[in-house]
């Protein structure tokens, strides 16, 4: 399947390819107004801010794919974030592959529930996560006492996990750059990534041909849970604090990044890449605006407004594309 | 009987395409006037440009004798010009009263909404056409037939003088169809003038005065009803007699493939048992809603079952299994190709492979030079018109697309086909094409059921035939005994039942 | 139905957890000791158990005063009238309040009043009509002051410093803001230039994001106050990850336990808070000399309290503790233990 040689191929390129031409206006008019953020440590460290953001949206564009929605990735990112962090002061012997290996099964177990509940109790995804959004959160104050986890309770190579150098680059972007190419090849080339396009466009269909949506709900969820505990221990580790309330409201960013990123919120419709590109466009915006120096009372209402921008130009070049497709349709 | 509506010689040209090459037709008040073509034949063409959402690009429309031009749905309403849609464009929550006056609501001398006299003038009009029904009855609650009645009076509540209806009964049953013949006559006795669009020729013997056939956008030919045969107008259609669509085959039965015993869903279908062969093509006839479509799905597994069995080659099936079902070498053409049969969005490649994903994966990933040679092989098969196998499927013809759904199942090489109204909404070659190769599949030993609510397709596709009505297997055929008339009245109820089985 | 009966089910369920949380009756002390409630937010904080201990030494010191501490489990205004009720009965000479509702326990404190108890309130207020005097750990300007003062040392009382504070709309981080413009108009802080007040939204990542913005913008940058605790920790931490410890200097207000590692590792010198412990020693000198009857709760009024020395009584009867309580090296790792 070379899609890049199809027309809708194209077009999905294409549409890429306008936000890619946003980004790169954005980083520039940014840099005319700041030059220092043009500087390559810069944007490393730009990289760096936006990798867990990135990283989670990749788990909630498997959910979505399936016309699911995981409104608790925040909440499961704290909890597995308090818990490791937690375990790690009480025994700071541990080493870190084992929390590593521990974040990811307490994110995923967090993540089956979810999925168990939406398949097997046909709990609608929104309600699901809404509700276990608040369970997660309440159960990081259960386990903390409402205590938080410090620096200095942490050992140095918990502290240290994020930020460690290899080959120039932070573990975390190393972290982040891994997983965007196990969730790339999982959703291109394995049989349940294609599953899960098939059920979130159309679940009947895809139910006639033995293809069960149950199970291809209970996945998405499984991996973006997985995903979410995993960079629970990674925002823990990268600002040495376990809090409660650690990255709150955190789930409408991937949504937004998301969506920003060409992701049907429908389903069936969205790729790796555009995510990368949606999280990245989010990350930038969140720096620029602290780079620039805009007033704290309009930083809100910029953000908004450039998201906004970003989707309504990627809409409007995406519906010409189409328009143009048609016609070529009709013209054949 | 006054001309309405006259069209001369337009014209509709888009880019590298002539839809409309040159129509002439007139539209007379009390007249049903019936708009016959195959698929892309330029019916829908010719009613956008009535509707005024296509400007043509030359010829000229007269209405009342004075030169028109629609530029704007709103144009050709103000000149009471109406179509009613095959999939109604209503709101299910609203009532009746409030989705006929959506958009031109009647207003008090205060500017309010008059819901008193909407409402009196919504029940006049249910009382000119005769439907008992409340006007103050959610839409959402009424049957489809009911919706097109609905459809009906929202334009007769505009003054509409033309209405013009896009195959108004695909989705109605047999009584709902009657009845909305006896509405056609109505208004045709009111005066207004009536378009007609459909594929099936009882209908227009049925209800029309006059017809117009279009073939590849071009004007063929027009003329009154009861000077033609069905015969003329498949001619003028398509170019073929009816017999030639059906394949010449002899068949050579075999063993039993599948064997149903006493399957019931309760209130859906009830104790059905039957038997199918291998070699065998065994037609399902009925009308809609006497649960063929059903039965198949519960046979197949994608819809549960109350009591009963599903035997193949001994080995029973398990209720809502459809793996297993395909494991045993089942497969199963449902009836809606949208809603049951695509993925949309999917590439033709990805579609044709979906079923048979584990078959052309090694470690959980497809690969992609197996995927691509089975389409290839296939797509040639059914000879399939794309561009190339990566394109969405969305892109393609209704032909096409149940090409593609026909080669996804083949692709899971199955002995037993469930074909549930494999032709429905195609175009006529396509229809011969998909006729032909399921004749060729049954030659080469396949079993295969074909459900169809079309009665010349089972009576000449099918070895033998079983009717259901109203949930229950009511009557079998051989084919030799089987005439369009015996096997319709038995659908009907309006024979005795006869024995078989 | 079933879902009422379990409604109401959990409402007993929950308000006898509170009866209970609140404890029973304890026997009535002997002659001349003073029995006083030491009523905290909510039990199992540390910051109150430390508060707890500093009301026991001054109970020590005074010798004839007997200390009840107690609070609800969960912080809430309910819990807490639960408690006032049940101090009543069981008839204690004063009550010290850390409220979690200005208002909410007014009535409940002028039950006790009336009951002849002497109700203060300490750290976080009751509103006026229901207390004499209330002990607030410092006020706006002391740690305006005090912030610029400790910032201003750190740099040698030159160059650029910014402000990183929680929400732009955080009433008390605007008021002590305001006082660091005001005490920046000192001449001996002539040479320092405040360039910025960003806020980080008390959130790890924005606040952490802010500070490298911050240095972005101003390279020359010597300085940043972060009167908040993730605030103040995250700035520390995006110091150390870029390298700039020594460069740009931190201070701040913030949690020992969050600060320690920093403070230690020398990216911040030191940090400021309340102390818990003075707040608790102060609280139970201010109850034993207004139930002595030694001073009357007016304005003006100095109330001798131990070690600390005199505290005065200040407008809206509230008597100021003092500046914040530095951590530094030599003490953050001894308060990390306790909050």
């Amino acid at each position: 399947m070379r899609r890049n040689q199809s027309p809708i191929a194209a077009i999905l390129a294409r549409r890429e390819i306008t936000l890619l031409v946003i980004i790169v206006v954005l980083v520039a008019a940014v840099g005319i107004r700041a030059p220092r953020f043009l500087q390559p440590a810069r944007q490393l460290s730009i990289l760096n801010d936006t990798i867990i953001l990135l990283m989670l949206t990749l788990g909630q564009l498997a959910v979505i794919l399936t016309a699911g929605i995981d409104l608790s990735v925040a909440s499961n990112l704290a909890f597995t974030g308090m818990a490791v962090a937690m375990w790690n002061m009480v025994m700071p012997g541990v080493p870190m592959v084992v929390l590593v290996g521990a974040s990811i099964l307490i994110g995923a177990s967090l993540g089956a529930f979810n999925g168990v509940m939406v398949s097997v109790g046909k709990v609608p995804p929104i309600i699901m996560t809404l509700g276990t959004m608040s369970v997660y959160r309440g159960m990081v104050f259960l386990i903390s006492g409402g205590a938080w986890v410090s620096a200095h309770q942490m050992s140095e190579s918990f502290r240290g996990f994020a930020r460690f150098n290899i080959l120039g680059l932070p573990s975390l972007v190393w972290i982040g750059v891994i997983t965007t190419a196990l969730v790339y090849v999982f959703l291109r080339f394995t049989r349940s990534g294609r599953e899960l396009y098939a059920v979130g466009d159309n679940a009947t269909a895809a139910g006639f041909v033995g293809v069960s949506a149950r199970k291809a709900q209970f996945k998405a969820f499984v991996l973006s849970g997985a995903i979410a505990g995993l960079t629970g221990l990674l925002w823990v580790s990268r600002f040495a604090s376990a809090q409660n309330d650690t990255a709150i409201g955190f789930e409408l960013e991937t949504v937004a990044a998301a969506v920003i990123g060409g992701v049907s919120i429908m389903g069936g419709s969205g790729t790796v890449t555009g995510v990368v590109l949606g999280a990245v466009f989010l990350g930038i915006v969140k720096n620029a605006l602290t780079v620039v120096g805009v007033s704290p009372f309009w930083q809100m209402a910029i953000q908004g407004a450039v998201i906004l921008v970003a989707i309504v130009a990627n809409t409007v070049v995406d519906r010409r594309n189409q328009a143009r497709l048609s016609a070529r349709r009709i013209s054949a | 009987m006054a001309d309405i509506v006259q069209l001369e010689n337009v014209r509709k040209y888009f880019p590298g395409v002539k839809a409309l090459d040159g129509v002439s037709m007139t539209i007379r008040s009390g007249e049903v006037h019936a708009l016959i073509g195959e698929n892309g034949a330029g019916k829908s063409t010719l009613v956008k440009i009535l509707t005024g959402i296509h400007d043509p690009t030359s010829g000229t429309i007269l209405v009342d004798g004075e030169p028109a031009s629609f530029r704007t749905p709103h144009d050709s309403q103000a000149a009471g010009i109406t179509a009613i849609h095959q999939e109604a464009s209503m709101f299910p929550n609203l009532t009746i009263t409030e989705n006929i006056f959506m958009g031109h609501h009647l207003r008090n001398r205060f500017g309010l909404l008059d819901w008193k006299t909407m409402e009196a003038r919504t029940r006049e009009l249910c009382e000119r056409l005769s439907l008992a029904i409340s006007p103050d009855t959610l839409v959402r609650d009424l049957s489809v037939a009911q919706r097109h009645q609905i459809e009906i009076i929202k334009a007769l509540s505009i003054d509409a003088r033309v209405i013009i209806m896009d195959e108004p009964t695909a989705s109605l049953s047999l009584k709902e169809i009657q009845e909305l013949y006896e509405l056609v006559r109505t208004l045709r006795e009111q005066g207004t003038a009536i378009v007609f669009i459909s594929h099936k020729f009882e209908e227009i013997f049925e209800v029309a005065d006059t017809y117009t056939v279009l073939r590849d956008g071009k004007y063929v030919g027009n003329g009154s009803v009861s000077d033609v045969t069905t015969d003329d107008l498949v001619r003028k259609m398509a170019g073929a007699a009816l017999d030639r669509l059906f394949p010449e085959r002899t068949p050579s039965i075999g063993e039993v493939a599948l064997s149903v015993q006493g399957l019931t869903q309760a209130g859906v279908f009830e104790d059905v048992s039957f038997e199918l062969r291998n070699g065998e093509i065994l037609g399902f006839f009925g009308l809609i809603g006497a649960g063929r479509s059903e039965l198949m799905q519960s046979i197949f597994g994608v819809r549960s079952r109350d009591a009963g069995s599903v035997t193949v080659a001994g080995e029973r099936l398990d209720p809502l299994n459809p793996r297993k079902s395909m494991a045993q070498g089942l497969a199963f053409v449902p009836e809606d190709r949208q809603e049951q049969g695509v993925i949309l969005d999917m590439s033709i490649i990805e579609n044709t492979t979906l079923s048979s994903l584990r078959a052309v994966s090694r470690f959980g990933f497809p690969q992609k030079h197996t995927e691509r040679s089975v389409t290839e092989g296939l797509a040639k098969r059914f000879s399939l018109r794309a561009a190339r196998l990566e394109q969405r499927v969305a892109a393609l013809s209704g032909g096409n697309q149940q090409k593609v759904v026909l080669s996804k199942w083949l692709a899971t090489q199955p002995r037993i086909l469930i074909l549930d109204e494999p032709t429905r909404g195609i175009d006529v070659a396509t229809k011969a094409a998909v006729h032909s190769f399921v004749g060729e599949l049954a030659d080469q030993g396949y079993a295969i059921i074909l459900v169809s609510s079309e009665l010349h397709e089972v009576l000449g596709m099918s070895d033998r035939i079983l009717v259901m009505r109203e949930g229950r297997l009511v009557a079998g055929f051989d084919s030799e005994d089987a005439s369009a008339e015996r096997v319709l009245a038995t659908a009907i109820g309006a024979a005795a039942v006869e024995q078989g089985a | 139905m079933m879902r009422k009966v379990i409604a109401v089910g959990l409402v007993l369920l929950l308000s006898s957890v509170m009866v209970f949380a609140g404890g029973g009756a304890e026997a009535p002390a002997e002659d001349g000791t003073l029995r006083i409630g030491l009523l905290v937010k909510s039990l199992g904080n540390s910051f109150f158990e430390a508060a707890r201990d500093g009301a026991m030494e001054a109970a020590a010191e005074l010798g004839d005063v007997e200390v009840i501490y107690q609070g609800p489990s969960t912080p809430t205004a309910e819990g807490q009238i639960e408690i006032i009720d049940s101090l009543i009965a069981q008839g204690v000479d004063g009550i010290a309040i850390s409220a979690n509702d200005e208002n909410a326990l007014v009535p409940a404190a002028q039950r006790a009043q009336r009951a002849g108890i002497e109700v203060i309130s300490f750290d976080s207020a009751v509103a006026a009509g229901g207390r004499s005097v209330h002990l607030a750990p410092s006020d706006d300007e002391l740690i305006g002051r005090s912030q610029v003062q400790a910032i201003a040392e750190m740099i040698d009382f030159e160059g650029q410093i910014a402000i990183l504070s929680a929400s732009s709309t955080a009433t008390n981080q605007n008021a002590w803001i305001e006082w660091m413009r005001v005490a920046l108009e000192e001449p001996e802080y002539a040479n320092m230039e405040l360039v910025d007040v960003v806020y980080g939204d008390d959130l790890s990542d924005q606040s952490y994001r802010e500070a490298v913005g911050l240095f972005n913008r101003f390279p020359d940058l010597r300085g940043i106050i972060s009167p908040t605790t993730v605030g103040v920790a995250a700035t520390a931490r995006a110091i150390q990850d870029e390298g700039l410890v020594g460069q740009v200097e931190l201070t701040g207000l913030g949690l020992p336990s969050e600060m320690r590692q920093y403070v230690l590792d020398g990216v911040s010198q030191n940090v400021a808070l309340w102390n818990p412990i003075d707040l608790g020693y102060a609280a139970i000198y201010i109850t034993y000399h207004l139930l002595r009857g030694n001073v009357e709760a007016e304005v003006g009024a100095v109330i001798p309290a131990g070690r600390i020395g005199d505290i005065r009584v200040g407008e809206g009867l509230v008597a100021v503790l003092g500046e914040p309580f530095v951590f530094d090296a030599s003490n953050i790792a001894e308060f990390a233990d306790i909050y």
